[in-house]
């Protein structure tokens, strides 16, 4: 997407107000919103835009609805693909009834006298491709499929990718052509290529990635290596008018090469000298030596296919300038007439911005997958805005920083959080030889701008998206990122941000490409087509499996460990509102029994355990009781920072509790075993950042080392429900749960919590008498777009209650403050009282952890 | 011995001495028990005595039998089974005699003319002396047998298409479906597509060897001729047939006028089930090798589908049929006989099956959810719903977990070969016993709930006689209360132990 | 005379029977004799309903079966 050009209006508390009010009464139907129609566990990337000014949110619907049509256009099962092959009936047997009533039985297929060599199977109906992952030819197979399909199931030895329309975008975005795919497909198929997957492949590729739109001297051009094709653009009514007029009708200039574009730390720039890199466009390189760092596999694969075209290896581009004024319109009208537009940027030559004194330390080498991504960003030389998906621990910012040094101009970050600001500064700061002035951070804390006439902002997404009750500092520091042309657009956890959020980012800001980063291209409201549409094609998405069998992140087990409840708590349990139920299947005794016996037994091996819980009561009651450190939304800044301390230093705190503020973005590479006692619904992603935690483990390369996930789940309760539908991505990504329904010797744990009838009883009652006054309490939202509470069947109370914490939501959204709204929030709910109490048995419980440390210390000089 | 067997030995072991008396008339039988019902130490006690006069001390077997096999325990099982196939005579133990053994008369007799080559005629089949056909080769019977003894296991599972014969897949003839009803491998269940469903006894069926099948079926039909005393069959005859059948060879033409009437009427039977093939207006048969190999322990025979393809294993090499029984012409080529077979099992339960055979697709059919079928592949899922349904069938999750590991693909072999870990992922393992174990959590009995006694001793004395009569179900002394299965016995009971006061 | 009571006796996992009381409590119209925390009777007419409310319970403790993904 271009940037917007229309001024946003400044928006005005009167008319913030009067918009919440209304779009809480009338959703906007054209907005592909999920929230009330989704299932609940799959509301949580749902943003409340009820503040948003009216215009923007209009304009939002607009792009909302633009994206919708562009997906639906290329879905994959379009009946327009579908071409029966003639006589497929007439192969029915007795086994065919057994696959979608017929539908799904492709044996009238024929296979290939060698398919016994081939390591593919496609099925022509939906594009579902089926990888033998023990074929000689699967590695390179597996990267081509990478690259032109998704991947849907990765275990062990079948592999199962989908082609659909965007994956087909995003292999032709980075350079393939329609031939490429289609010859190499037919190559490694166990059959013949079914003539609809070729039409399909034709008919999505024609279209994709035939239009740039290229920012070139800050002038925009419409380019295509398709002359015909711009020309019927040009007759069109619409774009014909907006071409820049005495610029020539259309100029042709040769088609961008990789042309000696070194991405840093690769091997290929070991040696180059760095200074010479922006100049290297305009020499004249041996262009087939040095494109290097373009996948090596994949140059193979297509040597023999591309054969014949080597000697009009240049191919002619041809262009016509068109205003930036005109940006959005023929943006748009080129999606109606079917020819997406695709971005990029010439950084090389981009004279107008400011260089950046910015490059990877000496020293810093990347992983062969972080340049295979990087790879697919600059394959032809110029940047493409797209997503690239590591896991977590994977290295996701040395890749950003690493786009940053390539590009060398400014580059605004956009994070979750203000605590992964932080981060990503001293990423920087780390790996590059960024001057530290030259880069600044955008938080509620600090709002400065760098010293030189260019350099990198890092903010989060609130910050800049926020619309009303500005600082004066904050609307002068977005009136400066608004006022600027940036290089490159970093944006961080992008599955976690909801898509309206991006429109309003992208609305605001101007950047040349966009770099999306994620360890999950998984959001439950199934919007990644959106992101898609917003950010660009997914560039690249790293195999779990693999990375973890080369020792990039660790390996780990995961076991799910059934709590049977005792009979009373499950009594109270089927008579409970939901949110009770929610509180009382995190607080079954078993449950907190199984904790207790997973942290002694992990700590007595070694390991450094983090314990999730999403249930602040339980968190803390599972802490307190435990005598064990936790963080939590509530937790100041300095109190978090001393915890974190001492549970990667200190060899006495070696179990930590968390919220679910844990779940990305804080990297502790000291924790070994991971313990889930509570969660976020049916949420796979939120699994999967939680196991990302454990992934980055200092000790992953230890001989024989393993990283440990526990997820605990209260048995028959909805809990089991959640759990497994938790799990599902992951398992998809080749991880297997162990199903332990006995922990061995549990009861002869020493000093086992509850092990008594009466402390049982003691225990449920308690929960239940804290839980009714304070329904409020288990508001933690500091997931920045987290909600929490959406329970089907709630009732008008219920939904009261959810509402009010939707404006808790607002209300950090509007203050930028990412963890501190939480006592906003209990403010407007009288709850402060007890906050107070809250923040004093904990400060009270830390002056004993160091009382004790004292005194441990102490012993040990005595002794 | 082969798990077909096993069933055999099962039915023998309940028959009657007459009828082994009769049974080791034949050579042939006596022959094929020795051959293929006997153990190893068994064979050896056998030949030892067969030719020995006298009975002989059983202490002097403990040479065979040294304590570290097993010694007298080994010796007494292998003693036992001697007997109850009623080749062994054991005196009885007195203080005065020490024990003594002997081979049977009828054993000693049916073996030795075996041995010797002699006895009735006919007794290992007359090859026809007229002209043979040649178009019925080995390949021809092997093709038409498989053809047989798959509409059968179709039947079985339930998998005729909605277009039936038309298809190819006519179905077993109406005598064999009333077999398989009558013998439970299929019950009638109005809920289903074709009325009939599969039974946990048909599932385990279709898990056996097809040696195992064979015998299954043959059993069943010796039971029902049983039953029908009218029929004009005799089981015991039937049987003699089968044995004399396993010892025919394959390819050869053998005379039906060598045959009782009794043996020639058992022959359409013979037809249906695909042990024999029988040319129209001849005076000859020939035995498949669903037949011949009745009693062998040809251990390659293993599986539903690996079954049909060793028993139609082309020795000829020339392009045979393919695995799929479909009428229309072959849409794969021959090569997928020789591709690797088998399943593989993924720990995301995603199932891919490298199978053409329909008959093997509806297998998996009971316990997966299919999606695709590709002309060598059909890929699918181990979901809750399907594995409850299969447990609905009552087929159990051992079954399905022996099922998969015995066809296990080869990679997955490899793989457990390679890293020392077991077949199939432990995970799925794990899950599919759960799922079953969901079906189990509550278990119910219909009964009378026994409350409200006058006094302790009147409560301990019933729920006393319910344990001893085995209608007690649960009590609680306590609370003097106990449940019962049935009431009418501790009613009178109570009767007579009122009138007693 | 003690009396014998005409019922079907249940023995299940103590959440199992947690949901039969829970399911009871409606109408009362279920047990006949709460025994113990995996024990009780309950009137044969109902058994059949009670299997298949616990079912209904049940299943939302499991996840329901997504569809292929790429199938219909």
């Amino acid at each position: 997407m271009p940037p917007k050009r229309k001024a946003v209006g400044a928006p005005q508390a009167g008319v913030a107000k009067a918009g919440r009010t209304s779009a809480l009464s009338t959703p906007g139907p054209a907005t592909p919103r999920s929230l009330e129609s989704s299932f609940q566990s799959d509301g949580d990337d749902d943003l409340n835009d009820d503040d948003v000014d009216e215009t923007i949110k209009r304009k939002e619907e607009v792009i909302a609805r633009e994206a919708d049509e562009f997906v639906n256009t290329w879905a994959v099962d379009s009946s327009r693909f579908q071409s029966r092959q003639d006589g497929g009936g007439s192969h029915r047997d007795g086994a065919t009834q057994f696959f979608g009533s017929g539908k799904r039985d492709f044996s009238y297929l024929n296979l290939k006298p060698d398919h016994d060599q081939k390591p593919l199977w496609i099925d022509p109906e939906k594009g579902t491709i089926i990888l033998e992952k023990f074929s000689p030819d699967a590695d390179r197979v597996t990267d081509f499929l990478v690259t032109i399909a998704e991947p849907k199931s990765r275990p062990h030895f079948l592999h199962e990718y989908q082609l659909t329309a965007h994956s087909l975008y995003a292999g032709v975005s980075i350079g393939l052509q329609s031939k490429d795919i289609i010859d190499t497909l037919d190559r490694f198929l166990k059959t013949p290529l079914p003539e609809s997957i070729r039409l399909f492949i034709e008919s999505c590729t024609k279209s994709y990635g035939k239009v740039k739109l290229v920012l070139n001297n800050n002038k925009y051009f419409v380019e295509s290596s398709d002359a015909e094709l711009l020309q019927k653009l040009l007759r069109d009514e619409v774009i014909g008018k907006w071409r820049v007029q005495g610029s020539g009708d259309i100029t042709t200039s040769y088609a961008p090469t990789m042309g000696g574009l070194v991405i840093p730390g690769t091997k290929d720039a070991a040696g180059v000298n760095q200074a010479d890199l922006n100049k290297s466009g305009n020499k004249k390189t041996a262009e087939d030596g040095t494109a290097g760092a373009a996948a090596t596999n994949e140059a193979d694969l297509y040597a023999a296919i591309n054969e014949e075209d080597d000697e009009d290896d240049k191919d002619a581009v041809h262009a016509f300038e068109i205003p930036e004024t005109a940006v959005e319109i023929v943006q748009r009208r080129c999606l109606d007439l079917g020819f997406p537009i695709l971005e990029e940027y010439d950084f090389r030559n981009d004279s107008n911005n400011a260089d950046l004194e910015i490059d990877l330390r000496p020293n810093t080498q990347i992983r062969p997958y972080q340049e295979q991504s990087l790879s697919k960003m600059f394959g032809n030389g110029r940047a493409k805005s797209g997503i690239i998906v590591l896991p977590c621990g994977a290295g996701k910012t040395l890749v950003g920083i690493t786009a940053a040094c390539t590009i060398k101009k400014g580059v605004i970050v956009l994070c979750t959080s203000s605590m992964s600001v932080v981060q990503w500064r001293q990423e920087f700061l780390k790996w590059s030889n960024i001057n530290p002035d030259d880069i600044a951070v955008f938080t509620a804390e600090s709002k400065n701008k760098f010293s030189g006439n260019t350099g990198i902002i890092v903010t989060t997404y609130s910050m800049v998206t926020n619309n009303r009750e500005r600082s004066h500092d904050s609307k002068k520091m977005m009136d400066f990122l608004k006022s600027r042309e940036w290089g490159l657009m970093l944006l961080d956890e992008v599955h976690v941000v909801p898509a309206d959020v991006f429109r309003r980012v992208i609305s605001s800001i101007k950047s040349h490409s966009k770099l999306g980063l994620t360890a999950t291209l998984l959001r439950e409201d199934d919007k990644i087509s959106h992101l898609n549409f917003l950010i660009g094609p997914k560039l690249y998405e790293a195999n779990w499996m693999e990375l973890s069998e080369k020792g990039h992140i660790a390996k780990v087990q995961c076991a799910e460990v059934w709590c049977p409840m005792p009979t009373e708590f499950y009594d109270e349990y089927l008579r409970a509102n939901s949110r009770m139920k929610r509180t009382l299947y995190a607080m079954n005794p078993r449950k907190f029994q199984a904790c207790q016996y997973l942290i002694n037994y992990h700590e007595a091996r070694g390991d450094k355990i983090i314990v999730f819980s999403d249930e602040l009561y339980s968190l803390k009651q599972y802490a307190l009781k435990l005598n064990k450190v936790f963080i939590y939304g509530g937790t100041g800044q300095a109190e978090r920072m001393q915890v974190l301390e001492n549970f990667q230093h200190n060899p006495q705190v070696n179990t930590l509790f968390l919220s679910k503020i844990g779940d990305t973005s804080l990297d502790l590479p000291e924790a070994t075993c991971l313990i889930q006692i509570s969660s976020h619904f049916g949420s796979r992603r939120q699994e999967a950042q939680r196991l990302g935690r454990i992934l980055r483990a200092k000790r992953r390369n230890d001989v024989g080392f393993n990283a440990f996930f526990y997820s605990l789940v209260s048995k028959d309760t909805q809990e089991m429900y959640y759990s497994s539908k938790r799990q599902a991505f992951l398992v998809d990504q080749g991880y297997a749960f162990k199903v332990i329904t006995q922990l061995a010797n549990i009861e002869n744990t020493p000093d086992l919590a509850f092990a008594t009838a009466q402390e049982r009883r003691e225990l449920l009652q308690r929960t239940l008498v804290d839980n009714e006054k304070g329904a409020e309490d288990d508001v933690e939202t500091d997931d920045l777009f987290g909600k929490v509470g959406r329970g089907r069947g709630g009732g008008a109370k219920g939904r009261a209650a959810a509402v009010r914490r939707m404006a808790g939501t607002l209300g950090e959204l509007s203050g930028g403050q990412d963890m501190a709204y939480i006592e906003q929030n209990k403010a407007a709910n009288k709850g402060l009282k007890k906050k107070g109490a809250a923040k004093a048995e904990q400060s009270a419980f830390f002056k004993k952890l160091q009382r004790e440390k004292e005194r441990s210390r102490a012993l040990a000089r005595q002794g | 011995m082969s798990l077909g067997g096993q069933q055999l030995l099962e039915y023998l072991e309940k028959l009657p001495g007459t009828a082994f008396r009769r049974l080791y008339q034949s050579p042939a039988t006596a022959l094929a028990i020795f051959r293929r019902m006997l153990s190893y130490h068994a064979k050896v006690i056998v030949r030892g005595l067969l030719y020995m006069p006298d009975p002989f001390p059983l202490t002097s077997l403990d040479i065979w039998f040294p304590p570290e096999g097993g010694g007298k325990i080994h010796r007494d099982r292998t003693i036992a089974a001697l007997r109850s196939l009623h080749i062994l005579q054991v005196s009885p133990p007195s203080k005065d005699r020490t024990q003594e053994i002997q081979i049977t008369t009828s054993f000693k007799k049916g073996l030795q003319l075996a041995f010797e080559g002699g006895g009735e005629d006919g007794s290992f089949g007359v090859p026809s002396s007229l002209p043979v056909d040649p178009s019925i080769d080995i390949a021809y019977l092997d093709k038409y047998a498989r053809k047989k003894w798959d509409d059968i296991l179709h039947y079985v599972v339930n998998s005729l298409g909605v277009h039936g014969s038309s298809e190819g897949v006519s179905g077993p003839k109406a005598s064999v479906k009333e077999l398989l009803l009558a013998g439970r491998l299929v019950e009638r269940r109005p809920d289903t597509r074709t009325g009939i469903g599969i039974t946990q006894a048909g599932f385990t069926f279709l898990l056996q060897e097809s040696n195992a099948q064979v015998w299954t079926l043959l059993l069943l039909w010796l039971e029902a001729a049983d039953h029908a005393a009218d029929s004009g069959m005799d089981s015991i005859d039937m049987l003699s047939f089968l044995f004399m059948l396993s010892s025919l060879e394959l390819g050869t033409a053998y005379d039906t006028s060598a045959l009782t009437e009794t043996r020639r009427n058992m022959l359409p039977s013979l037809v249906d089930f695909g042990l024999i093939y029988f040319p129209r207006d001849t005076r000859q048969f020939f035995p498949t090798r669903l037949a011949t190999t009745l009693t062998s322990t040809a251990s390659a025979l293993r599986t539903v589908s690996s079954a049909f393809t060793a028993a139609t294993a082309n020795p000829s090499g020339e392009p045979g049929t393919t695995t799929s029984t479909s009428g229309g012409p072959a849409a794969t080529p021959d090569k997928t006989q020789t591709a690797a077979k088998g399943i593989i099992i993924e720990t995301n339960y995603r199932i891919y099956a490298y199978t053409t055979s329909p008959l093997q697709i509806a297998v998996l059919a009971l316990f997966c959810q299919l999606n695709m079928r590709f002309p060598n592949m059909v890929s699918g899922r181990l979901t809750r719903d399907s594995i409850r349904q299969a447990i609905g069938f009552g087929i159990t999750a051992d079954q399905i977990i022996s099922y998969l590991h015995a066809h296990a693909h080869q990679q997955m072999v490899r793989e457990a070969t390679v890293t020392g870990k077991p077949v199939l992922p432990p995970t799925v393992v794990d899950q599919i016993r759960l799922w079953q174990l969901e079906n189990e959590r509550m278990q119910t009995t219909a009964g009378f709930l026994f409350k409200d006694f006058e006094s302790t001793e009147e409560y301990a004395a019933l729920s006393r006689y319910a344990e001893e009569i085995g209608v007690l179900v649960w009590k609680n002394d306590k609370r003097q209360l106990f449940f019962a299965s049935k009431h009418e016995q501790l009613r009178d009971y109570l009767k007579s132990r009122k009138k007693g006061e | 005379m003690p009396r014998a009571i005409r019922g079907v006796l249940i023995q299940c996992e103590p959440a199992i029977k947690s949901i039969i009381v829970h399911l009871d409590s409606v109408n009362n119209d279920i047990i006949i004799e709460d025994l113990d925390e995996q024990t009780l009777v309950v009137k044969e007419n109902m058994v059949q309903l009670l299997k298949q409310k616990l079912e209904d319970r049940l299943k939302e403790t499991y996840r329901p079966e997504e569809p292929l993904a790429d199938s219909d």
